[in-house]
């Protein structure tokens, strides 16, 4: 082989195996945080599009900083993570489900945040709750959601109904009632499939269960949850709500048709309604989750986290500060319609007046947050077949629940 | 042979006077090119190594642990269990369910995939002469369709409120069964998608195969007073053999690792009848992170494909003696 040839290859060679060791870190000291830098910020779905406008006037007032954003997925969001957190190369800034937070807090891959600048009265309790793992605080509530009763006004009307269900009883009574009157599900609840637990936990928590206590004592087959699975599973029963739904089902559009004359949904779904079915504003409204011991829903939403690997953790902190005080909610309100985590942001405005923000304040500031354990996916996975089987009748609700509470007992961490 | 004889006879010529001092320049020049071939080797092998051989060891190694979320960042914490994640594995209902209705999909799915793709080949290769071609494209098109698209139209099709099948029984007056979301009909229907989808890259295969038999032994055939079925039979089959084997053993194997068909369509529901090894795998893997345990699970499954492979290439070739 001729010279240039042996030198062509051990290029090639050399080429390749430096592509596969350019990935070693940086690690260094942290930097202050009025020194010149750039954030890296990780947020999913819309927030990281919309995030981004917020970054270039954070940019403005802060000249020495420049934020750099990055729009993940969701369905893509987990595995990236997981991805850069065994590397070590987590963003700055990122955003994260309580779910995610608690996980994520385990792995030793976020940094307890500053407790004197971020301070619980501030936020909503299930807001801040998200954020703890351990006894101590990781994440800083970003925006909270939580699910309220959404109905049709005007089939209302016709059907002879002349108020928002406010109790379970009644909310039954109201699914028989729109039925009668033509729709063909009085009520949308999830039967099966993926996270089906999260429209069981408006029946669970209202009813007084859950499904593992705040102390690590799985409870999931109490008197209580059998109640609410039971209640929950009727409406399949009685032919009150469809039986079988499939992955990427869209509720808003059977419930535009009148297919489906209630359902439990989220701030979202708000905008959804008024953005793709204009005609039909005016003839819907919403109202809290129907009292049965209680009217408690589920709490969900995003929290701020900062990496345990970040060398700009001043500035982060900084950032997220902007973005979670009383002004920046306000502001990320107007432009996203996201609730605010933060009370304070409530008080002025759209929020304090619009009576639809009323009932989304009365529901958080009794919404319930799942405990944070680290295996909190696989636990819920378990309800969720439980549903599955006591909505089809292939078990009793006591027994579906009997067999999930022997399962869940051996995934707590206490 | 014409043309390999005379070279070898050359070199051994050119050998046979080789003195020690010539041979020893040989053998350099063969380390020269020894060198030269690992040189032109090393990306590919590193990129083996790193990619390939590095994963499957350590999946090896991660099925004997109980690698779990606090691993990802000290994996070294992990600890040591022994076989624990295999004998766990032979009392998981859920797993054995998975065990269980992946052999369902290879079961029924194979020889469908295989029997419609060699009955639509051969109308390709003999009978439809005009439209061939668009019937080839037409076949072939579910196979470069992403799995997206393909589950929004199999959805639209399979819906039983709206769905084409639905509709359909509105029209005849029959009540087309909740595909989907029974326990009976999920399987079936994701069966019938996976024929659909592999059914043009077998057919494509096969058609390969049929043109590879020469003209005359099907005349000759003719002659002798052959019917279709006999020439299908003794003629066709036979000679296919080889494309046969092949197509069968990758079908096999991609449908062992069906994954996609119920992810995207029915996420193992409903009650765990569609849930499949891949599946199941990605779910303790990925869903619930438990490393070790999904790592156990992918070598049972290499398990079970290599031996059924094994034996598929053993049935085979024994028949053609």
């Amino acid at each position: 082989m001729n010279r240039r040839a042996t030198t062509a290859a051990i290029a090639v060679s050399l080429a390749s195996a430096l592509t596969l060791t350019a990935c070693g870190g940086s690690g260094g000291d942290s930097v202050a945080a009025d020194a010149k830098q750039t954030l890296t910020v990780w947020a999913m779905g819309t927030e990281g599009e919309k995030l981004a406008d917020v970054a270039k006037d954070y940019e403005k007032a802060n000249p020495k900083i420049t934020v750099k954003v990055t729009p993940i997925g969701w369905d893509v969001a987990h595995q990236k993570l997981v991805a850069a957190a065994a590397a070590n190369k987590l963003p700055d800034v990122m955003q994260m489900g309580g779910s995610y937070l608690t996980e994520f807090a385990d792995m030793g891959a976020l940094e307890p945040i500053d407790t004197k600048t971020f301070q619980e009265k501030d936020y909503f309790p299930a807001g801040w709750e998200q954020g703890e793992y351990d006894g101590k605080a990781y994440g800083v509530p970003w925006y909270v959601d939580t699910r309220v009763l959404y109905y049709r006004t005007d089939l209302a009307e016709k059907a002879g109904i002349d108020k928002a269900p406010a109790t379970m009883a009644e909310l039954k009574q109201a699914a028989e009632k729109y039925q009668k009157a033509g729709s063909r599900y009085g009520l949308s609840i999830q039967p099966n499939g993926l996270d089906s637990v999260q429209s069981f936990y408006q029946f669970l928590y209202s009813a007084g269960g859950e499904i593992v206590t705040k102390d690590g004592k799985a409870v999931a087959n109490s008197p209580k949850a059998v109640k609410a699975l039971e209640n929950y599973t009727s409406y399949f029963k009685d032919g009150l709500a469809a039986k079988s739904v499939r992955p990427g089902y869209d509720v808003t559009k059977d419930f535009n048709t009148g297919n489906v004359a209630m359902f439990f949904g989220g701030p979202w779904h708000m905008g959804l309604l008024d953005d793709n079915y204009p005609n039909l504003k005016g003839k819907w409204a919403i109202a809290n989750v129907p009292t049965d011991e209680t009217s408690a829903s589920m709490a969900g939403g995003s929290s701020l986290a900062v990496s345990s690997d970040s060398e700009h953790k001043a500035a982060a902190q900084e950032f997220i500060q902007y973005l979670t005080d009383a002004k920046g909610q306000s502001d990320w309100f107007e432009r996203t319609k996201d609730l605010p985590a933060n009370v304070n942001a409530w008080k002025s405005g759209e929020l304090a007046t619009d009576p639809n923000m009323k009932v989304w304040k009365t529901q958080m500031e009794s919404a319930r947050v799942s405990p944070s354990q680290p295996k909190w996916t696989e636990i819920t996975s378990k309800i969720d077949a439980a549903i599955e089987k006591a909505a089809q009748g292939k078990t009793s609700a006591k027994a579906a629940l009997d067999e999930a509470q022997s399962q869940i007992e051996g995934l707590i961490q206490k | 042979m014409s043309t390999t004889t005379p070279t070898r006879a050359r070199s051994g010529a050119v050998k046979a006077p080789d003195s020690g001092k010539a041979g020893r320049r040989k053998k350099r020049s063969m380390g020269k090119q020894n060198l030269a071939g690992w040189l032109f080797s090393t990306p590919f092998l590193a990129l083996f190594g790193v990619f390939m051989l590095f994963p499957i060891v350590a999946t090896l190694v991660m099925s004997f642990t109980d690698f779990g979320q606090r691993n990802v960042r000290r994996p070294l914490e992990a600890n040591f269990v022994g076989l624990e994640n295999y004998t766990k594995l032979f009392g998981d209902d859920q797993f054995l369910r998975a065990m269980f209705n992946t052999a369902y999909f290879v079961v029924v799915g194979v020889p469908l995939t295989i029997g419609l793709g060699l009955l639509v080949a051969i109308l390709l290769n003999n009978g439809i002469e005009r439209a061939r071609t668009f019937f080839r494209v037409g076949f072939y098109a579910p196979v470069v369709t992403t799995i997206v698209a393909v589950a929004i139209v199999w959805r639209f099709v399979l819906d039983p409120t709206d769905g084409l099948i639905a509709g359909l029984g509105d029209e005849l007056g029959f009540t087309a069964p909740d595909f989907l979301g029974s326990e009976t009909w999920a399987m079936p229907s994701l069966i019938l998608m996976a024929v659909w989808r592999n059914l043009g890259t077998v057919m494509v295969l096969m058609i390969a195969g049929l043109q590879a038999i020469p003209t005359e032994v099907r005349e000759a055939a003719r002659l002798d007073g052959a019917s279709a079925w006999q020439e299908l039979r003794r003629i066709t089959v036979p000679l296919l053999r080889p494309t046969l084997l092949y197509t069968t053993v990758i079908t096999t194997i991609g449908y062992l690792n069906v994954f996609e068909e119920p992810f995207v369509m029915t996420q193992g529901g409903p009650n765990d009848s569609t849930l499949t090894v891949s599946l199941d795998m990605y779910k303790q893997g990925f869903s619930f992170f438990n490393m070790g345990y999904a790592s156990a699970m992918a070598y049972v499954l290499f398990v079970v494909i290599m031996a059924i492979t094994v034996l598929q290439l053993r049935l085979m070739k024994d028949n053609t003696k």
